[in-house]
């Protein structure tokens, strides 16, 4: 049976169970199922990563980057860029 | 590749093609990325650019059917690690004891402290900001972990492959900079006074200081 220390090991990892050896996630989950405590400590961890996610925005990458990275990749740039059509 | 226009070029042309219609893609995904490394617009764009012109020179060698994705980040970790040697501005391979240290004594702290209001009230007030400077405070081995798992969706065996470092590895420094993450959020908190000092902590009460809790033992 999983304890309060054994649990706090993997609570930042618990978010991933579907990544996580199946006898670690049903023995955390019973675990949370006992224990009010760390129930609540992992849904407050779990909230926050969530958060992480939403509010680090995503910037779609520049105009400019993208101009930049086409222009220089050798098929378009070389001496063979009669192809651009069909 | 000198003599142009000759049936010669086909060949490369075609893969450039190729190249270009497969990598394009993940151009967003990898500039969020190397944003969060470089923490700089500017340093940001060069390093996604020097990681296309590398996978084009090597697109040879990247075998069909694995996951392009991973590959394109795995040459962007590359790239943003030797220029950084390069430049020594950050240690690409750090020692962490210090950090690590640190952090346990935030963490043996925060159990002398007690939350003033409930949970919702603390993620309600860490604003945007406070969350990308939290991530971008981290340990860049630490960050580039999170980066990938939360922001990118990559799973552990994915991290393992771009990093170069055994699942193991990808799991405790994924745990480590999540949880550096908490509590540089929890900090943003405590400044903004939704949680108090000096009182023990709900939400981090540890088993062996309070008797109530069921279940407390194997």
């Amino acid at each position: 049976m999983m304890d309060c220390s054994r649990f706090e090991e993997i609570l930042f990892l618990s978010c991933d169970d579907g990544q996580l050896e199946k006898e670690i996630v049903v023995s955390y989950r019973r675990h949370i199922e006992l224990c009010p405590d760390c129930a609540r400590r992992a849904a407050f961890a779990n909230r926050l990563l969530a958060l992480v996610r939403e509010r680090c925005r995503r910037a779609s990458a520049p105009e400019r980057l993208r101009r930049r990275i086409l222009s220089s990749l050798p098929h378009r740039t070389g001496d063979v860029r009669g192809r651009e059509g069909p | 590749m000198s003599n142009s226009r000759s049936s010669q070029p086909e060949v490369d042309q075609r893969s450039g093609w190729d190249f270009e219609a497969a990598t394009m893609p993940f151009v967003d995904s990898l500039y969020n990325t190397a944003y969060r490394m470089t923490r700089n617009a500017q340093d940001a764009e060069d390093l996604v650019q020097e990681t296309y012109l590398k996978a084009y020179r090597h697109y040879d060698k990247f075998q069909e059917g694995n996951n392009l994705k991973a590959w394109l980040f795995k040459i962007m970790k590359n790239t943003f690690i030797n220029n950084y040697r390069k430049q020594q501005k950050v240690p690409p391979q750090s020692d962490f004891a210090d950090v690590e240290g640190a952090l346990e004594n935030r963490v043996r702290g925060d159990a002398t402290e007690r939350i003033k209001n409930p949970e919702e009230e603390i993620l309600e007030s860490i604003v945007d900001e406070q969350v990308q400077e939290a991530l971008d405070s981290l340990p860049p081995d630490y960050r580039m972990a999170v980066v990938l798992a939360d922001l990118e969706n990559f799973s552990y065996k994915e991290i393992a492959e771009i990093l170069d470092v055994p699942v193991g590895t990808v799991m405790s420094r994924l745990y480590r900079g999540r949880k550096q993450l908490e509590e540089a959020m929890l900090e943003y908190a405590r400044e903004r006074g939704y949680i108090r000092s000096g009182e023990p902590a709900k939400m981090r009460s540890r088993s062996d200081d309070s008797g109530d809790g069921d279940e407390k033992s194997a």
